[in-house]
């Protein structure tokens, strides 16, 4: 086959992708950029080229506070996530006998198939004061009354960190499987200690698997709307809780744009600072 | 030291199932509260939820636009994953870059934009649109999950059906293809999963006929019953046995 | 080899059919309704589906804002009906949007005489839209913990008894009306300077209670015991768990409460304008009347008397149909702002949100 034809066939099979990514990804954006420079003036849309939408956002206390609540929430979570999953990963990895492996790791993120939306519900019930755990804390004298644990920042972080840790153990697990056991044999050879073998030779290696899941619940965190509306109790509201009540109760098209532009800005900027480490290819 | 780790284990389970456990339960709940005090059983619930026309026409939606989605991006995230993996391409690494930039963009900003776009095009809002959408998240993947796994063993493969004559497409759909099935099918469960839970998209660019997330979250914001636990349990069990199927007839026979 | 590969030419066909069949024009044996969630009750819908032989498409929207944003977004004729505040139809009738209705068809002398509303659901003697189901915006409390003569009382909410022990309904407009009402402010004549003055009440109840919460997360906390009333709950919030925990209950407190009423007009487009008519004069009939007013997502008067009749006495008692009389004329409308209002209004609501 000749370079040229090659080259014609190579473009005629990477064309439909990005044809179909430019006019469902790149031009929506665009006219929300458009949109978001535009004016609401008494429920109307007013086309303009105006970066107020932008300004309220960072002067008003409300509005910017949504990010810093989405911010906590998310460095949270990626962190609780991670401290959780490391350790479920590795007992997986190396304590589960091989056969076993794979039931486990199934077990282990089967409640990924209840319906996302539906989890959050759950977790609304466990958590409540007459709830389970309530219930099973006050049954076993650890408290005498029952604790105050729905309806805030610990429901929704504890909603988050289910689903993460799901994740996260998923791509630990195949990351921790992948290392050849003669690489802690060699170190331990050396005399390194088994803390040492895992500070300076595990630990690196497998630091773009933990970071490549620490991104993408980065991601999926900062954007989440179901999590926080349901297990929040309105005590304080993300980022696209503010976006969602700008498009539901206010038709505030604009807005909603600039604060999902900025929402992307911080993505993207997070992106950045660890784009090192991310094989975002090897998901 | 390993006592520890079974016991870390059993705690994490306990963790995981936690949500499942309570809400299994309590669709069985004899009452209108799911909530404790447990009752005793009923199977009421999944008997209004089994008859409720809409939460049914919304589990077939999923299905549809979730089946339909994910061949689509699987279809299209292969073929540009053949053409970057095997065809010298000027701006190859942009490309990439291009085909997998979707997959740090949040859901909501997708949705958003797609419903500007929709709007301005004066195109209206179906399972269709939301369907446009579930290609948008899960053609990266697909890509991304496809390029990764394309080896040196294929383009052999390849090179060799060329040299007997075969043409471009027939060597895609005879030798490629097969050769990379389990990627394939492990891209398009993934695919077809995230389209079949996904909230926002479908909640912002459907109208009337909407997907089964739709349905529950319209369920869930109309009062507290155990209708919500009753039509979650179902997904659940359908789920778990469409996977412990995949696992006994699919994955285990092309287990690489 | 073909010069292209049909798997290209398959997406441009699929993309093609994609976009051709989004914007497939609507049936003529179906009927698009912009509704709330009340109104999707399969046993109000089905009986009308049936005896027309068509399909009824529903969607669901809250607030008028979203209900507009909605409209502005759609093609003439996607939409014949729509359900919507009764406050509000003038703000969508002033747009156009609404047809008029022939008042001599619909049952209006049989309606309770409060509900008519004919300054709201009329322009010029002219009506536009129909009242189909009200009921109050007011304190749900759970008789077990809280003593029920304290609640005909506001101001026993801040007198520190209950702190912690509140939740907010997270809707702006009744809540801020209900604290109007506790300042002796009249709703209707809530404006931006009186506004100001309910911010520091409105505040004050916000570090009363423990959470603002949607319906569903305030019935929870209720029926958990999280917490013991509701401001600006209502029948609506309270009837459907009533018939489990029988303290459930509510009242109107002596400052009165906010009456909320929801209207159905028919679409001045509408591509069915028969049909549409034929669905509002169902929804007006007693039989859709007293299916409306159990519906499965909350409950609530119905606007036409003469569906007590059809309601059974477990029904109307739960409803307490005989003591409206005396309700009716404590209560007062819905605040209805305007576009520099409902904005100030909005954002006071995410102030208070977010402290």
């Amino acid at each position: 086959m000749d370079r040229a034809r090659e080259a014609r066939m190579g473009w005629a099979l990477v064309a439909p992708a990005l044809l179909w990514l430019t006019a469902f990804f790149v031009l929506p954006f665009a006219i929300m950029v458009g949109l978001s420079l535009s004016r609401f003036v008494g429920r109307e849309v007013v086309p303009a080229l105006s970066l107020d939408n932008y300004i309220r956002f960072f002067t008003e206390p409300s509005l910017f506070r949504g990010l810093v609540v989405s911010l906590e929430i998310t460095a949270m979570v990626t962190v609780v996530s991670v401290v959780l999953a490391y350790p479920l990963a590795w007992i997986i990895a190396f304590q589960v006998p091989r056969n076993w492996q794979r039931l486990v790791l199934v077990l282990t993120i089967l409640p990924f198939w209840t319906s996302y939306v539906v989890r959050s519900y759950a977790w609304l019930l466990v958590l409540g004061q007459g709830g389970v755990v309530n219930g099973a804390l006050m049954g076993l004298g650890v408290i005498d009354a029952p604790l105050s644990l729905s309806a805030t920042r610990f429901a929704t972080v504890t909603g988050f960190v289910h689903f993460f840790v799901m994740l996260l153990t998923l791509t630990i697990y195949a990351n921790l499987v992948q290392l050849s056991p003669n690489y802690a044999r060699a170190a331990a050879d050396l005399g390194a200690g088994r803390f040492a073998t895992f500070r300076h030779v595990i630990l690196p290696l497998t630091l773009p698997g933990v970071m490549t899941g620490a991104f993408l619940t980065f991601v999926l965190c900062m954007g989440d709307y179901i999590t926080p509306q349901i297990l929040g109790g309105g005590n304080e509201l993300t980022l696209p809780q503010l976006i969602m009540m700008q498009l539901g109760r206010r038709g505030d098209f604009p807005m909603a744009s600039a604060m999902a532009i900025i929402l992307m800005a911080v993505v993207t900027l997070a992106y950045l600072a660890c784009a090192r480490f991310l094989r975002l290819e090897r998901v | 030291m390993r006592v520890l780790g079974w016991f870390y284990l059993a705690l994490a389970f306990g963790f995981i199932f936690l949500p499942v456990a309570v809400l299994v339960l309590f669709s069985f709940q004899d009452g209108r509260l799911p909530v404790p005090p447990f009752n005793g059983p009923s199977l009421r619930w999944y008997e209004s939820v089994l008859g409720d026309r809409r939460l049914m026409e919304g589990l077939r939606h999923s299905l549809i636009v979730a089946s339909l989605s994910a061949a689509l991006a699987l279809l299209l995230g292969f073929m540009a994953a053949q053409a970057l993996a095997r065809h010298r391409l000027p701006g190859t690494l942009l490309m990439r870059a291009a085909l997998i930039a979707p997959l740090t963009v949040s859901y909501l900003i997708i949705a958003l934009g797609l419903l500007s776009l929709f709007n301005r095009a004066g195109i209206g809002l179906s399972l269709w649109t939301a369907g446009v959408g579930h290609v948008v998240i899960n053609l990266p993947l697909c890509f991304a999950i496809l390029y990764a796994s394309m080896g040196e063993q294929q383009r052999s493969a390849e090179t060799a059906a060329r040299d007997l004559g075969a043409g471009e497409v027939r060597v895609l759909a005879l030798i490629t293809a097969p050769m990379l099935a389990p990627s394939m099918l492990a891209a398009y469960f993934l695919a077809f999963t995230f389209s079949w839970d996904e909230f926002i998209i479908a909640y912002l660019l459907t109208r009337f006929d909407v997907t089964l997330p739709v349905e529950i979250w319209s369920l869930l914001r109309s009062g507290l019953t155990p209708r919500a636990n009753a039509i979650g349990s179902v997904v659940f069990l359908v789920s778990v046995g469409v996977l412990v199927a995949l696992q006994l007839l699919v994955f285990r026979k092309v287990r690489p | 080899m073909p010069r292209f590969p049909s798997s290209l030419r398959l997406t441009a066909l699929a993309s093609t059919a994609l976009v051709a069949l989004g914007a497939a024009p609507a049936a003529a044996d179906s009927l698009n309704a912009l509704v709330w969630c009340d109104n999707t009750d399969p046993d109000l819908i089905r009986p009308f589906e049936e005896e027309h032989g068509v399909r009824v498409n529903l969607r669901e929207y809250e607030g008028t804002a979203a209900g507009l944003a909605i409209l502005d977004q759609s093609r003439p004729g996607d939409w014949d009906v729509m359900v919507i505040d009764a406050v509000d139809v003038h703000r969508v009738a002033e747009r156009g949007l609404l047809a008029p209705l022939p008042a001599d068809e619909l049952p209006l002398g049989d309606f309770f005489p409060d509900l008519v509303m004919e300054d709201l659901n009329a322009i010029d003697g002219e009506f536009v839209a129909v009242t189909q189901k009200y009921g109050y915006n007011t304190v749900s409390f759970n008789r077990a913990n809280v003593d029920a003569e304290a609640m005909e009382d506001l101001s026993s909410l801040f007198s520190g008894d209950h702190d912690g022990r509140i939740a907010i309904y997270d809707y702006y407009l009744p809540v801020l009306g209900m604290l109007a009402l506790n300042a002796g402010i009249d709703t209707a004549d809530l404006d931006l300077e009186a506004l100001e003055t309910l911010r520091e009440p409105l505040m004050d109840l916000r570090a009363r209670a423990r959470q603002v919460s949607e319906v569903v997360a305030a019935q929870t906390a209720l029926a958990v015991g999280e917490v013991d009333i509701v401001f600006g709950g209502g029948e609506w919030l309270t009837a459907v768990l009533a018939e489990e925990n029988p303290d459930l209950d509510w009242t109107i407190p002596e400052q009165g409460a906010v009456l909320w009423a929801q209207s159905i007009a028919v679409l001045a487009d509408s591509a069915n304008p028969d049909l549409a008519l034929e669905f509002v004069k169902y929804i007006s009939s007693p039989e859709g009347q007293a299916r409306l007013a159990t519906s499965s997502c909350y409950w609530g008067m119905p606007a036409n008397a003469a569906a007590g009749e059809i309601l059974t006495d477990d029904q109307r008692a739960v409803l307490r149909w005989d003591e409206q009389e005396d309700f009716l004329t404590r209560v007062q409308r819905y605040p209805v702002p305007d576009a520099d209002l409902d904005a100030a209004m909005q954002d006071l609501w995410t102030d208070m949100l977010q402290n």
